[in-house]
This record gives C-alpha cells, sequence and structure tokens, in this order.
C-alpha cells in the first residue's frame, strides 16, 4: 500500500491503478450534481461542498499524474492492482463464485449455498494440494449447519430460505414443534 | 435524585446486582457473538428476544439487555482485531493498530490490550456516571446541533490524520466517503440524491453493507495473496505466544492507564449526545490521541495507544448513552430505546423520578453495567490466548468463511439482497483502494459521518433561517472550533519542533566533531 508503488525493483512505477479511484470520484460526483439540479438548496448545499473540493483534489492528482508520466517517471500500467500474477486467476474465480453465491442465495437459501461457495471456494485457495477434500467438505457442511443452527434457529435472523430451511420447517411442523 | 448514593447504598446495590449472575454470564457470551458478527447488532437482538425480556421481571430484563449491550461492544473489536473484520461501525477504528499487530504475531497481546482498555473504560465511565449522573445529563442542554457540526468535524478531521501518510490520496479517499455518504433523500424535502434509481438507497447509504464491503470483503480478498494472515516473523511468535504475551498486553494497558482515562471520557461525553455514537466516540479519541501522542508516526503500525483509543471510547459510550434516558426520559440510542420501552411495558416512568421511587432500578442499571464489566474481565481475558490463533488459520479456510458469513450478514439489518450487492460493491471498492495505496479507513469515515454532518448543519442552517454565521452562534461552539483548530495545527508544530530540534542537534555534533578535529 504505499504510495508509489513499484511493480517491479528498478522499474518505473505503475500508476494506472492509482487513477481508478479518482475517476470513479470524478465520474460519481458529476452524475450526484446531475441528480440534484433544480433540488431545494437544502439538498444541494453538502452535496456542491464536498463535491467541488473532490472534484478539485481529483483533478489535481491527475495532472500530476500526467505529468509523471509525461516526464517517464512513472507508467500507465495496472501492476499494482493485479499483482502478484499467479493469484489473479484464483481472485477472478473467486470473484466469480461470490457473485454466483449472491445470486443463488435468493432461491437456494442460506445453508446450501453457504455450503457449496465454501466448499468450492476452499478447494479453489487450495490450488493443487487437494489433499485435504475430506476436512473442506466436513468443515463447509459444519460451518454452513452451524451457521444456520445459531443464526437461524438460535437468533431467528430472516436468513435468505430455499429448499433445506423449508424441509426442517415442514419437518418440525410434521412432529408437532412449529 | 442524589439522596441515596451512599456508601452502604452502593456496597448493597452491588451485592444486590452480583446476585444477577446467572442472567450476566450468559448474556455476555451471547453479546460477544452478535457484536462480532456484522449485521448482528445488540440492539437487534434486544428486539428479538424482547418477548423474553418482557416475560422476565424488570430488574431481570434490564440486567440481561445492559450486559448484552456492554459485551457486543467488547465482541465487536475481537474480529477487527484478529481478521481487520469489525463487528460493527462502532469498532471501525479498531483495526487501523489492532490488525497490524495481529500480523505481527502480536494477537494474544492485542486482544488483551483490547479488553482490558474496554473493561477499564467501561467500568471507570460507569462509576463515574453513578456518582455524577446530573451533572452528566447536562451535556444534553448544552450540546445542540452548532456543538454537534464540530464534535462531528473532529472525527472527520481524522481523515486528515490518515491522510498524514499520502495526504492526496487520503483526502479524495476521505471525500469520496462522504459524497457516498450524502447518497438518500434529503432531511428537508426527501429529494432523491444519487440514487441511481435504486429504492433501497433512499434512507441512505446502509452501513453494515459498507462496512462489511471496504472491510471483510476487501480484506479477503487481499489476504489470499499469502498462506496465512500472519507476517513470517508473526507466525513465528504466533506458534511461541506464551501466557505471558496476554499477560504483557494488560501490563501495557495498565502502564497507559492515564490514556484509558481521558479517551474514555471522550466516549462518555461523546455518548450522552442522544444520536451520536460509538463510531463518532472511536473515530474521535483515536484523532485526539494521535495528536497528543509523542509517537504519532507509530499510529497505523500497530501502536498499542492507537488500539486503546478507540476500545476505551466505545465502551465508554454505553454507560453515555443510558444517561439521557433514566434522567430525562430521551433514549440516546436504539438500545436505550428498546430498554424505554421494557420499562415502560413494567409500568415504570422514566425521568428524576426513578431514583427516588425506585433507586435499585435507576441505579441498577449502572451497577449492572459495571458487574458486567467485572465479570467480563474475568471471563474473556483467558480466553484472549486461544481466540488469538485464528490468525493461524491459513487463508484457505478463513477468506471464504469471511465472505460467505459478512455478506449475509449485511442482509440481517434490513433484510434486502441488494445490500449483499451493495457489499460486494463496497468489497471491489475496498479492493482497489488497498491495492492503490488509499485508506479504506478514511472513506468508511467520510460514508459514517458525512450524513450525521449534513444533519446537523442542515438543522442547525433551518433554525438560524439560513445564516451560515450560526455555526460561530455558541460560546461553547467556539471553544471547540479553537480546540479543533489546535488539534489540527499542533501535529505539525510538533513535527515542526522535532524536526527543527533534530537538525539543531545534527549541527551541534557536527561542530563539536569539528572542534574535536581541530584539537586533535
Amino acid at each position: 500500500m504505499s504510495s508509489e508503488p513499484e511493480s517491479h525493483s528498478g522499474e518505473k512505477p505503475s500508476i494506472g491503478g492509482d487513477l481508478i479511484i479518482p475517476v470513479a470520484a470524478i465520474l460519481f460526483t458529476l452524475y450526484y450534481f446531475y441528480s440534484i439540479i433544480g433540488a431545494p438548496w437544502t439538498a444541494q448545499v453538502s452535496a456542491f461542498f464536498n463535491g467541488s473540493i473532490l472534484l478539485i483534489l481529483c483533478a489535481i492528482f491527475i495532472i500530476t499524474a500526467v505529468v509523471k508520466v509525461a516526464r517517464r517517471h512513472a507508467t500507465f500500467r495496472f501492476d499494482t492492482l493485479v499483482e502478484p500474477i499467479s493469484i489473479l486467476p484464483k481472485r477472478i474465480f473467486l470473484f466469480l463464485l461470490t457473485l454466483g453465491y449472491i445470486a443463488c442465495l435468493d432461491w437456494a437459501g442460506f445453508t446450501i449455498t453457504t455450503f457449496v461457495f465454501l466448499a468450492l471456494a476452499m478447494l479453489l485457495l487450495s490450488g493443487r494440494e487437494r489433499k485435504n477434500k475430506r476436512v473442506i467438505f466436513i468443515l463447509s457442511g459444519a460451518l454452513a449447519i452451524g451457521g444456520y443452527l445459531l443464526f437461524v434457529v438460535a437468533f431467528e435472523r430472516q436468513f435468505p430460505e430455499g429448499p433445506f430451511e423449508h424441509a426442517v420447517k415442514a419437518l418440525i411442523k410434521a412432529m408437532g414443534g412449529g | 435524585m442524589q439522596m441515596h448514593m451512599t456508601f452502604s447504598f452502593l456496597v448493597q446495590l452491588f451485592e444486590h446486582t452480583f446476585t444477577f449472575w446467572w442472567i450476566i454470564i450468559p448474556a455476555i457470551f451471547l453479546g460477544l457473538i452478535v457484536g462480532a458478527v456484522p449485521g448482528f447488532s445488540a440492539a437487534n437482538t434486544i428486539i428479538i428476544l424482547l418477548p423474553l425480556t418482557l416475560a422476565m421481571g424488570e430488574e431481570e430484563g434490564l440486567i440481561f439487555m445492559v450486559a448484552l449491550y456492554c459485551s457486543s461492544r467488547l465482541g465487536a473489536g475481537i474480529p477487527a482485531i484478529l481478521v481487520n473484520v469489525p463487528g460493527t461501525a462502532g469498532a471501525a477504528a479498531t483495526p487501523l493498530d489492532g490488525y497490524p499487530m495481529a500480523k505481527q504475531g502480536k494477537g494474544p497481546q492485542a486482544l488483551a490490550i483490547s479488553f482490558v482498555s474496554s473493561t477499564l473504560g467501561g467500568l471507570l465511565t460507569t462509576i463515574i456516571v453513578l456518582f455524577m449522573m446530573p451533572y452528566i445529563a447536562q451535556v444534553v442542554y448544552y450540546l445542540h446541533s452548532v456543538e454537534m457540526i464540530v464534535v462531528m468535524l473532529f472525527g472527520i478531521s481524522l481523515i486528515a490524520t490518515i491522510a498524514a501518510e499520502d495526504t492526496m490520496k487520503g483526502l479524495i479517499a476521505g471525500f469520496f466517503g462522504l459524497m457516498i455518504g450524502s447518497i438518500g433523500a434529503d432531511y428537508i424535502y426527501a429529494t432523491p440524491r444519487g440514487t441511481m434509481g435504486f429504492l433501497e438507497l433512499y434512507d441512505g447509504v446502509p452501513l453494515i453493507p459498507a462496512l462489511v464491503g471496504l472491510f471483510a470483503i476487501s480484506e479477503a480478498f487481499f489476504i489470499i495473496e499469502g498462506e496465512s494472515i500472519l507476517s513470517e516473523q508473526g507466525q513465528i511468535l504466533m506458534r511461541e505466544a506464551t501466557w505471558a504475551d496476554t499477560f504483557e498486553g494488560a501490563r501495557e494497558t495498565l502502564k497507559r492507564w492515564w490514556h484509558v482515562v481521558w479517551t474514555s471520557l471522550i466516549g462518555l461525553v461523546i455518548g450522552v449526545i442522544p444520536g451520536a455514537g460509538a463510531a463518532i466516540a472511536s473515530f474521535v479519541a483515536y484523532q485526539q490521541s494521535k495528536t497528543f501522542s509523542k509517537t504519532p508516526e507509530l499510529y497505523g503500525t500497530g501502536h498499542i495507544e492507537g488500539l486503546i483509543a478507540p476500545e476505551s471510547a466505545n465502551n465508554g459510550v454505553t454507560s453515555g448513552t443510558l444517561v439521557p434516558l433514566l434522567v430525562i426520559g430521551i433514549p440516546g440510542g436504539a438500545t436505550a430505546a428498546i430498554m424505554l420501552v421494557v420499562m415502560q411495558y413494567h409500568g415504570t416512568t422514566v425521568g428524576p423520578d426513578l431514583f427516588i421511587q425506585k433507586p435499585f432500578v435507576a441505579y441498577g442499571v449502572f451497577s449492572a453495567m459495571a458487574v458486567t464489566y467485572l465479570l467480563m474481565a474475568l471471563t474473556i481475558f483467558p480466553m484472549a490466548r486461544y481466540m488469538s490463533r485464528v490468525t493461524m488459520v491459513s487463508t484457505v479456510y478463513i477468506a471464504p468463511l469471511i465472505i460467505a458469513f459478512t455478506l449475509v450478514g449485511s442482509f440481517v439489518p434490513r433484510g434486502y439482497v441488494f445490500d449483499i450487492y451493495l457489499a460486494l460493491v463496497f468489497g471491489v471498492i475496498g479492493y482497489i483502494a488497498r491495492k492503490t495505496g488509499y485508506h479504506v479507513a478514511a472513506i468508511l469515515i467520510g460514508v459514517i459521518l458525512g450524513p450525521l454532518l449534513e444533519q446537523y448543519f442542515l438543522r442547525a442552517l433551518k433554525m438560524s433561517q439560513g445564516d451560515i454565521m450560526v455555526i460561530f452562534s455558541s460560546r461553547i461552539g467556539n471553544i471547540l472550533w479553537v480546540c479543533l483548530i489546535l488539534s489540527l495545527v499542533i501535529p505539525f508544530a510538533k513535527d515542526w519542533h522535532r524536526k527543527r530540534s533534530a537538525f539543531r542537534e545534527a549541527l551541534h555534533q557536527g561542530e563539536k566533531a569539528e572542534r574535536g578535529g581541530t584539537v586533535g
């Protein structure tokens, strides 16, 4: 997390990644300003104050970065964001798994989705060392069931429900507990 | 109101409260769990368990809620230290120095520091409240919107403190956070602002998804770079950790007892103000702690004082929150509001008369708090060494666990799947921020304090019919403005003085060496 990240020793620092947050901030601030055009002054005052400062800061930062690159003191590469490259495939797959986890939560329910996500994510991260496959499945199952018992049964939280939760509910009802 | 406050009454009160240990101890463990999982706040749990507390007697119900409330505050700091995942917004300043300590293999020390400073901070402020409640309650009458604007700015100025490492990036992160925090309908006319058409954002950006995303999700994607959270040296230290390390943490905290005292007092004062909370208190305490530290450069690297400050302050808030409830009938926070429901259910009217009519209930709330902190110290301190072993678990297991449970935690407060996606979006922002040197804490401070600042600012402007000078209209406010300016200037002045002294020293050494050479 250094301010002047150097991707490889001796090479020019890559500052492309550093510009993502300022560019996102500028785009968001401009959209925000657009959304409050014509709104009462009470809705505008704070946003215009903070937003203007943010735009000025981002502009200074980007200009400084461009000058650095123009003087060949830095490059616009995104190395800092993706390094170490060896981890990148794992990171992308973990992100896709997480997206899948959220997408399935609503219809497959907490317990099943959590079990599948934990197992797949642990297998993915363990890489070639898959000797502990059994441990991973047992652990994932225990954590998913443990989470269900603690949060849904004990604390009565409204977690997304799916076939497992419905089946348990029906079972309890059939046993006269519901 | 002070009538019964004699030594014999106090002894009687504490003896009486200790007889409820069978309620307090289970509530402590329950509180630790709900505090540690993002989304499971004490207030939510107390609401869920309301039928149970209403079924209990009034005293039992109140003691149960108080114990759960205090322990959840402490519980929130545990994952913040061990895996950089604060359980609540009140613990958002804890990982700034707690997590670097854990990464260095000082998990047992860090947890011991957190437990001891939380316990001492909570205990001290509770005792102060017991003796000085009528005076402390006056704070409510003196701190209005104008003064609160300055208090908020104290917290927000932490952005500048964090920005000290890289000013531009720190300020961009902080102001970006402030802009994100101002998403939602405005407070006067409910005009939607920056919501991108999502109805779920009309109430503003929910805190838990922001907290989960910026800290937990981004951390999970970050730590998979290594096999362990710990550094190589940290792994060796953790493997060799003994009880002595845990006691060292306690000893280091006790050595800095004065730091615990004044940072917990910040928490107490902020806690008394209705609507303010542990997050503000811990940010303000951290900022002040760094300002007046002899070693400000060590903050953020695993500095003991940087961990003591937020932990003492957010536990100082707990007793402060209940003062306005009991003395003037205004609940200072969500938990206090639920306590009010329980008391009203039992036919108890809060206010000054409560201390005369039911002294064991009124003072009992605070003695329960003190007893909870004492029992908490005894029950949780021995667990520090074992809890810290979480840091030794491989990232293969811990990263998916963090993602799964914190994402679902972000669903809990409002029950929207949208909030889980929002947490993921914040996770992406947090990941990019971490990898490119922007501080996620600076973004979070903006998200938490931005809307509050705007709210107080608009309220003050409304009352003054749009006169901006209202922010300098109060005597206390003006004193606070001076303190704020001083606290921003002092670090620079100290830094300048230190550099000047070092330069003079170097010059002096050079002259000495030159003279020695001439003589030689």
